[in-house]
């Protein structure tokens, strides 16, 4: 549970680059309204920065002829965004019930201690950053983390610790 | 005629409009079914279940009663025990996060769920963690400020923005107990008729900045009123009061259901007109360039009207159509020239298609009706002969600058009625004062065409006479309102058949 909706602002204006600004045009034919472009474009945005600002938000608004309050609310919702810079390995632990109950504070507690971060930090060498986050859909092997978008299920603190051995 | 039908609440048989929702249904017939989320210009949005009722036909128990079309037959439950046990719920809910300092909020006394707290749910909390805090006081722009832990997430003020204003600027961002509305950052509230938020808002979260903490609303008096702010006359309530040892004042307008009108919206310059009401008003008379008492003043208007060889009298478009017909009976009387000039009150391309309209006068309508000549050619011809001017309250500030006013007037006398004290009651030799239209019952006629019935709402320790009575003072035959219909009836043709004691609280659409 947190506050997603403090962005930052980088102060300097944000647009697709030529391949994401085609592949925009290339998706948006795909939808029968133009705001279905509102999740691709946040991807498309996310990959090409590694996270989503201000002002990328007003830009994804503005191109796909949308108010910026929905970009906003889309962006915050899920927690798949990234709203800040993130490390080089970024992991997301899910905090949903059944992760919840099997255990995912352990995970999170060992990566305090180990690490220094807290969810929403990101390490000072910039090598790691943590997140919680909703359901990742794999409840049935939880709890479940992920790095860079890569699943690591059935985790508990030992395997933690030997999988970030193997990032390190 | 809306096509009718039967059903039972609790059991006892009810005839309601087919096809509404239950709340609006039921609601028609004096049934109350709890709501937070739905608003009758906002449609149903089904997501805060407070309207959860049961419909004993093998639905699920429970269906929200705005998403629900009543249908004949129906057999609605609301006294039900697993239904009362919703609405504790759901009250229970709303209540987790929400601060319990009622005293200090702006909305006491008008809150929806202070009220739905005392009749659905009235325990104690079981809550032992602590809240969730959110910020309070954030400036959303158009004087709209928002406590985002006093909100209950209804989204009433996201599907304004959306569907009425089309403007977008609320959202409700974040998920689960850490949900709230904001702005985008750098696109605040920005439009015309962002106030109503704070009406639409059923809890303290949206309050104004104009109104907030000035006045408790348990001691606000609400009359019904119409906006003199431009030609639309959005029906409003005048929330006054007077304080003791002091003069009744209004505190705000508000937007007055009227259908057929403004629906439930008012725009946000007409909501701050009723300043104009409160301040820099004419208190003082003035007789041959002096104060004096109103008594003298008006003998001294009366005996120059009857001295004057070429009297022109200048009504404004803002008078009832009472107070025009009196004033053009005496200028027929007394062989003055009536003009109702008024262009500057036309601003051209700043009305808009919702209810902003370019000319911001209440009743141009009305002299159109009574043949009252508006044009400039006319009142200047006039003015080239005049050896006195009565202006009866009509802004010339607005169609003139100060340099050709001073030109139009020339040596011609100027004696004003006026409600507002500036620069023309200033340059005026008799000024009268009058009583504004909080202060005075009468009738307009909006860009529509409607005829509009307001009352008296404002009674001032020392009330100024409407103007009605001003001109029956200085020598009109017409001394009350009464007096001007039967006049209007027998001379214009459009109100031949008008009872103004029947004019429908909707307004009458006069066929043009
Ligand atoms: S601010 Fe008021 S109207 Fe808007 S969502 Fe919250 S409670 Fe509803
Ligand atoms: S639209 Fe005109 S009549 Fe309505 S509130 Fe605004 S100024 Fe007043
Ligand atoms: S609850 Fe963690 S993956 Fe579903
Ligand atoms: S009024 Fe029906 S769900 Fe809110």
């Amino acid at each position: 549970m947190s506050d997603r909706s403090q962005l930052i602002e980088t102060g300097t204006p944000f647009q697709f680059d030529a391949e994401r600004d085609a592949e925009f045009e290339r998706l948006v034919k795909r939808y029968p309204t133009r705001e279905s472009m509102i999740l691709p474009a946040l991807w498309l945005t996310q990959e090409q920065e590694g996270w989503i600002s201000a002002e990328a938000i007003g830009y994804i608004a503005d191109r796909i002829g949308t108010f910026a309050s929905k970009v906003f609310e889309v962006a915050t919702f899920y927690t798949m965004y990234n709203l800040h810079p993130v490390g080089e390995y970024h992991i997301c632990v899910c905090r949903t019930l059944s992760c919840y109950l099997l255990g995912k504070q352990q995970i999170v507690d060992y990566l305090y201690q180990e690490l220094g971060i807290k969810p929403g930090d990101v390490s000072k060498d910039g090598k790691f950053s943590l997140e919680e986050v909703e359901c990742l859909g794999h409840c049935g092997t939880a709890p479940v983390v992920q790095v860079n978008g890569e699943f690591h299920e059935d985790m508990d603190v030992e395997k933690m610790k030997a999988l970030l051995a193997t990032l390190k | 005629m809306a096509e009718m039908v039967k059903l039972s609440v609790n059991g006892q048989e009810v005839e309601v409009e087919a096809g509404k929702n239950l709340i609006d249904a039921v609601g028609a017939v004096g049934i109350e079914i709890p709501h937070l989320c739905y608003h009758p210009a906002l449609g149903a949005d089904g997501n805060c279940r407070m309207c959860l009722v049961g419909i004993e036909d093998g639905r699920p128990p429970l269906v929200p009663a705005c998403k629900t079309p009543a249908a004949e037959g129906m057999k609605v439950q609301l006294d039900a025990e697993h239904i009362k046990k919703i609405q504790h719920d759901v009250m229970e809910l709303e209540l987790i996060n929400h601060p319990t300092d009622c005293p200090i909020c702006d909305q006491a006394g008008e809150c929806a769920l202070q009220d739905y707290y005392q009749k659905y749910d009235g325990q104690e909390s079981r809550m032992t963690v602590p809240q969730v805090q959110k910020s309070k006081k954030l400036d959303f722009g158009c004087g709209v400020i928002h406590d985002q832990e006093r909100c209950i997430l209804c989204a009433r003020c996201v599907r304004f923005t959306r569907q009425i204003t089309k403007t977008g600027e609320l959202g409700i961002v974040n998920r689960t107990d850490d949900a709230r509305v904001t702005t985008f950052p750098g696109r605040p509230l920005n439009n015309r008729y962002a106030l109503n938020v704070v009406d639409l808002c059923p809890v303290g979260a949206m309050t104004s900045s104009d109104f907030r903490f000035k006045q408790r609303v348990w001691f606000l008096t609400r009359d019904k009123g119409i906006c003199h702010g431009c030609s639309k006359g959005c029906n409003i309530f005048i929330d006054h009061h007077k304080e003791k040892y002091k003069d009744d004042i209004i505190y705000r307008y508000r937007p007055f259901v009227n259908e057929q009108v403004n629906g439930y919206f008012m725009c946000d310059e007409g909501r701050m007109t009723y300043k104009k009401e409160n301040q820099d008003r004419l208190l003082v008379a003035k007789a041959n360039n002096a104060e004096s008492i109103i008594s003298s003043a008006v003998d001294s208007l009366k005996n120059s009207i009857s001295s004057s060889n070429k009297p022109v009298f200048l009504v404004s478009p803002n008078c009832s159509l009472e107070q025009m017909y009196a004033i053009k009976k005496l200028g027929e009387a007394k062989g003055a020239t009536v003009s109702g000039f008024s262009d500057g009150y036309i601003l051209e391309g700043d009305g808009d298609d919702f209810l902003i309209q370019d000319d911001k006068a209440a009743n141009r309508a009305g002299l159109e009706l009574l043949g009252v000549d508006t044009t400039k050619e006319a009142f200047e011809s006039a003015m080239k002969e005049a050896d006195l001017l009565v202006n009866f309250n009509n802004d010339l500030a607005k169609s003139y600058d100060a340099a050709a006013l001073d030109e139009l007037i020339g040596d011609c006398k100027f004696a004003m009625v006026a409600t507002t004290q500036d620069a023309l009651t200033e340059k005026a030799e008799i000024a009268i004062p009058a009583a504004s239209y909080s202060e005075y019952s009468g009738s307009v006629i909006n860009t529509d065409n409607i005829l509009q019935m307001f009352n008296k709402a404002v009674v001032k320790n020392e009330p100024f006479d409407d103007i009605v009575n001003i001109v029956s003072r200085i020598g009109g035959d017409v001394n009350e309102n009464s007096a001007a219909w039967a006049g209007m009836k027998a001379s214009v043709p459009a109100l031949k058949d008008v009872e103004p004691e029947q004019i429908p609280e909707q307004g009458l659409a006069l066929n043009s």
